[in-house]
């Protein structure tokens, strides 16, 4: 594994294409980019909360229908894709554990399981899916399901759509950002002294994981 | 930082292992108290779980505990933010006067009816 | 502050070496266009938004001149209708939400902490990709068929209206991403990269109202993005969350909507507002009155700024509860403010003001803010507010605060960082002439919409009764005077761009901190990192020039 590292005071074991001249020094460049991408995930959790606040109006105004509809979906399946994930973010914690403790292989390994599990999450998702669209469980107008017909359940699949929608969307999301670390741990970019990149994409990993750790109970559970 | 070389050396899974395994009690119990119906109780406990199991994902997998003081104030202020929208938000719709049409009701319809089915929401086809 | 040897004896005119400056260090179109410079990035900004402001302004001069007739008049009912929407859109996601901290706050930033460049440069340069990206959606979608919901987007009209509303709607998501960035980037760099000395209570005022600024545009923005976008998917797919014939609730796009937009009016203003603290300061050669005041005045804005949006709703259904709460609160901003202007004044007073054309701006500035500010209070008050609602009255608060405050505060650090920018004078004669008609102009043009907006006159109306018309000539010769000035002032300065005499590093002999180098500066602005030893706008010590030297 090829890893030419660079001698420029402050940047002592960093690859020289990832250094900031204009930092004095990799500490600093280090806290930057830590809080840069804490500000990015402080975006996100309000991308979701516009979501959250529509949930809620709509809970508050039908909670009849809200209830029986999340009776009404895959628990076990929503179970198990919570399961999954929560996994999925511990692989990538350990990702991050090895990287800074310099081992590589153990480090690309978890990050190909955290991977797998991705997948599988959205493979559930896509069985969840087909299952509605055969009860005709749809959005606002599509809605003509015969399991409930209180008032506010086509409101609740378009909730549901759209939360769980955007969340598969951040799940897509963060596998690329997840795939690009793992080449980059391949090629051999991190090590002990620069494991920023590693620590960067798993704190979006957990943001994902986070997220849906609201989404099952509100969704599925209540 | 100066304490990342430190934490090369001393830093240990085990907590992580904790963690994991806390979360996956968590979820049973979530899991469990959602599926018996525990009535006006249920949403309490299942966003007091999920609160729980957040707070350790973030202070121990995305390594809050360990970061500056200006990441963690990132995070406690988009909380704060998002505490914000809600509140506002849901005390309009809470202290709302209730509209003699009902919410998805077509024009016309009043308020007398029961809870539950109104007319309009008979499947269209 | 202590300046490197090498510094210090170029700024006094001694013959060391010059190192290029960032305007002539590559001249090819592909060196702009690929920089990574903050400054380079900053004149990108500045030049988009100045046209865009341009577009804005014509298409308000054509709605004041179909006004001048009470009837149809030039143009067409619908024309009308997409005029305003594009003023609108145009106005404030194109112009004013960029204007001073994408343009101004990315050029002086990071001079002013110290630091070679903001914390993410290539971030900074996508920042502004992204934002032409936006505003080229969003002007095709003006260019095929526009949309005539004004530029607040309210549903369920939104979602039903035949124009082109969808690419809109993602033009404005796409420009939600640049603005985040750009916050994003700026809380990092003061965060991270401010100079040895630099402590967080000697950073400039202007820097803590983009700092402040940049709050609201990482908190506030992603909510603006997830509410059009799904008013875009209501579009295209009918989800009905906000279509109350199916269940859905408008007011709860109001909600989401306010939750952005009145904040946003902050991240106008503050920038805005910052500009003013180093302007007074250094027109009036003293240190800013009150300092800790207006910092942190300015952080109090960007919180209790938060807590207002629903004063846009008292009429639309919302609980009054909720509009009480919203109206007292509300009142709190106008507490913050007149902190403000008390310092700015308390700046000016025994100062040893130089009334040029900057300090011209200043001072239309507290003239509007004032009177703005005053009115706002005014229609934060519920009951008055339903009175005022949707009528002229309300268009005119706006543009006082906008237009008058913004924009004067805009002029103002146009002129006095232009030699900063580009190393010229602007005919100051002119300069002060094309004041005195702007503020003229803005007065004629909006006081007559307070009277109109008090007897009654709704606005975004295509006619309106005939006993209106003499208060409406009058708006409309107000705002031609506005765009005579307007023009007069892109000719002086287009001119001063190519011909203006070449100005010393500080011709202003200001203390501000992004004095301390050359101008126009060199790519990495500083030879050596400088170390403060000193408040900004510190005129008290008789340091040697060095910084503060007139040609």
């Amino acid at each position: 594994m090829s890893h030419e590292e660079s001698a420029t005071p402050g940047f002592e074991g960093v690859p020289p294409e990832l250094i900031g001249h204009h930092f004095d020094g990799i500490a600093r460049q280090n806290e930057a980019m830590r809080l840069g991408m804490w500000l990015f995930l402080a975006t996100e959790v309000l991308l979701f909360a516009g979501l959250f606040c529509a949930y809620s109006v709509y809970r508050f105004e039908f909670p009849v229908a809200f209830e029986e509809c999340s009776r009404h979906l895959n628990i076990p399946l929503g179970t198990l894709n919570t399961v999954v994930l929560i996994t999925s973010s511990f692989t990538v914690a350990l990702a991050i554990h090895f990287a800074r403790t310099d081992k590589r292989k153990a480090s690309a390994i978890c990050l190909v399981i955290t991977l797998l599990f991705a997948l599988g999450f959205l493979g559930i998702k896509a069985i969840e899916y087909t299952q509605h669209f055969h009860e005709h469980a749809l959005p606002g107008k599509y809605y003509s399901s015969e399991e409930v017909k209180a008032p506010g359940a086509a409101m609740f699949y378009t909730l549901y759509f759209l939360m769980t929608g955007l969340h598969g969307v951040h799940v897509v999301a963060g596998m690329s950002v997840l795939s690009y670390i793992l080449w980059r741990t391949l090629q051999g970019r991190y090590s002990s002294t620069y494991y920023t990149g590693v620590e960067l994409g798993g704190l979006y990993w957990h943001l994902v994981d986070l997220v849906w750790i609201f989404l099952y109970p509100l969704l599925y559970l209540i | 930082m100066a304490h990342e070389h430190e934490h090369a050396e001393h830093h240990s899974a085990i907590p992580y292992v904790v963690v994991w395994i806390v979360l996956l009690i968590f979820t049973a119990l979530t899991y469990i108290t959602g599926t018996q119906h525990i009535g006006k109780w249920a949403l309490p406990v299942a966003l007091a779980i999920a609160t729980a199991k957040s707070a350790l994902v973030a202070i121990i997998f995305m390594h809050l505990r360990e970061s500056s003081g200006a990441t963690r104030l990132v995070f406690v202020t988009a909380l704060v933010f998002v505490g914000l929208l809600l509140t506002f938000t849901l005390g309009d719709v809470a202290t709302r006067f209730s509209l003699s049409t009902p919410a998805g009701a077509p024009f016309g319809t009043e308020r007398s009816q029961p809870e539950g089915l109104l007319e309009h929401e008979m499947p269209a086809e | 502050m202590r300046l490197s040897e090498a510094d210090s004896q170029r700024l006094a005119g001694a013959a060391a070496p010059r190192a290029p400056s960032y305007l002539v260090d590559g001249t090819t179109v592909m060196s702009w266009l690929n920089t990574r410079d903050h400054k380079r990035i900053g004149v990108m900004f500045l030049v988009a938004v100045l046209f865009f402001f341009l577009l804005g302004g014509i298409f308000a001069l054509a709605l004041r001149m179909k006004l001048l007739q009470p009837g149809p008049f030039l143009i067409d009912a619908l024309s009308y209708n997409r005029l305003f929407t594009l003023h609108g859109i145009v106005m404030i996601f194109l112009f004013l939400i960029p204007s001073i901290p994408s343009a101004f706050g990315n050029f002086l930033m990071p001079l002013m902490l110290g630091a070679r460049d903001v914390a993410f440069p290539r971030l900074n340069l996508a920042s502004f990709y992204i934002f032409l990206a936006g505003a080229a959606l969003a002007i095709w979608g003006m260019v095929h068929g526009g949309a005539d919901t004004g530029w607040t987007f309210y549903t369920p009209y939104s979602s039903t209206t035949p124009t082109q509303v969808f690419p809109i709607l993602l033009g404005v998501f796409i420009l939600g991403f640049s603005s985040i960035l750009t916050g994003l980037n700026f809380i990092v760099t003061v965060h991270t990269m401010r100079a040895p000395g630099l402590g967080w209570m000697r950073m400039p005022l202007f820097v803590w109202s983009i700092y402040a600024t940049s709050i609201i545009q990482v908190l506030a923005t992603p909510v603006l993005g997830i509410t059009v976008l799904v008013v875009a998917v209501e579009r295209v797919a009918g989800f009905g969350l906000f279509d109350p014939a199916r269940g859905g609730d408008p007011v709860l796009f109001q909600h989401m909507f306010w939750f952005y937009s009145h904040p946003a009016v902050y991240i106008m203003i503050l920038p805005a507002m910052g500009v003013i603290s180093e302007t007074v300061a250094a027109y009036s050669r003293k240190n800013a009155f009150g300092y800790k005041a207006i910092a942190m005045s300015s952080i109090g804005i960007a919180f209790v700024g938060f807590f207002t949006w629903g004063h846009h709703m008292f009429v639309a259904g919302q609980s009054t509860f909720d509009s009480g709460a919203f109206g007292i609160l509300s009142m709190f901003v106008g507490i913050f403010t007149a902190v403000k202007v008390f310092n700015w004044v308390g700046t000016m007073y025994r100062g040893a003001i130089a009334f040029r054309t900057p300090m011209a701006y200043v001072c239309g500035f507290l003239y509007f803010i004032v009177f703005g500010g005053m009115t706002g209070i005014a229609l934060a008050t519920t009951s008055l507010d339903i009175h005022w609602h949707d009528t002229y009255f309300v268009v005119a608060h706006f543009h006082f605060i906008m237009v008058g405050a913004a924009v004067m505060a805009f002029l103002a650090g146009l002129h006095y960082w232009f030699p900063k920018m580009f190393g010229r004078t602007y005919h100051e004669g002119f300069g002060l002439v094309a004041a005195a008609l702007i503020i003229l102009g803005f007065n004629a043009t909006f006081i007559p919409q307070f009277l109109l907006g008090n007897e009654g006159m709704p606005r975004r109306y295509y006619q309106y009764p005939e006993h209106f018309q003499a208060l409406n000539v009058a708006s409309t010769t107000g705002a031609t005077l506005l765009g005579f000035g307007f023009l007069i002032i892109l000719i002086y300065l287009v001119v001063a761009l190519r011909w203006g005499k070449p100005c010393a590093a500080n011709p202003w002999g200001s203390k501000g901190f992004e004095w301390m180098t050359d101008s126009p500066p060199s790519t990495h602005n500083f030879e050596e990192i400088p170390t403060i030893t000193q408040m900004p706008h510190d005129y008290r010590t008789h340091e040697p020039p060095g910084v503060i030297r007139v040609a």
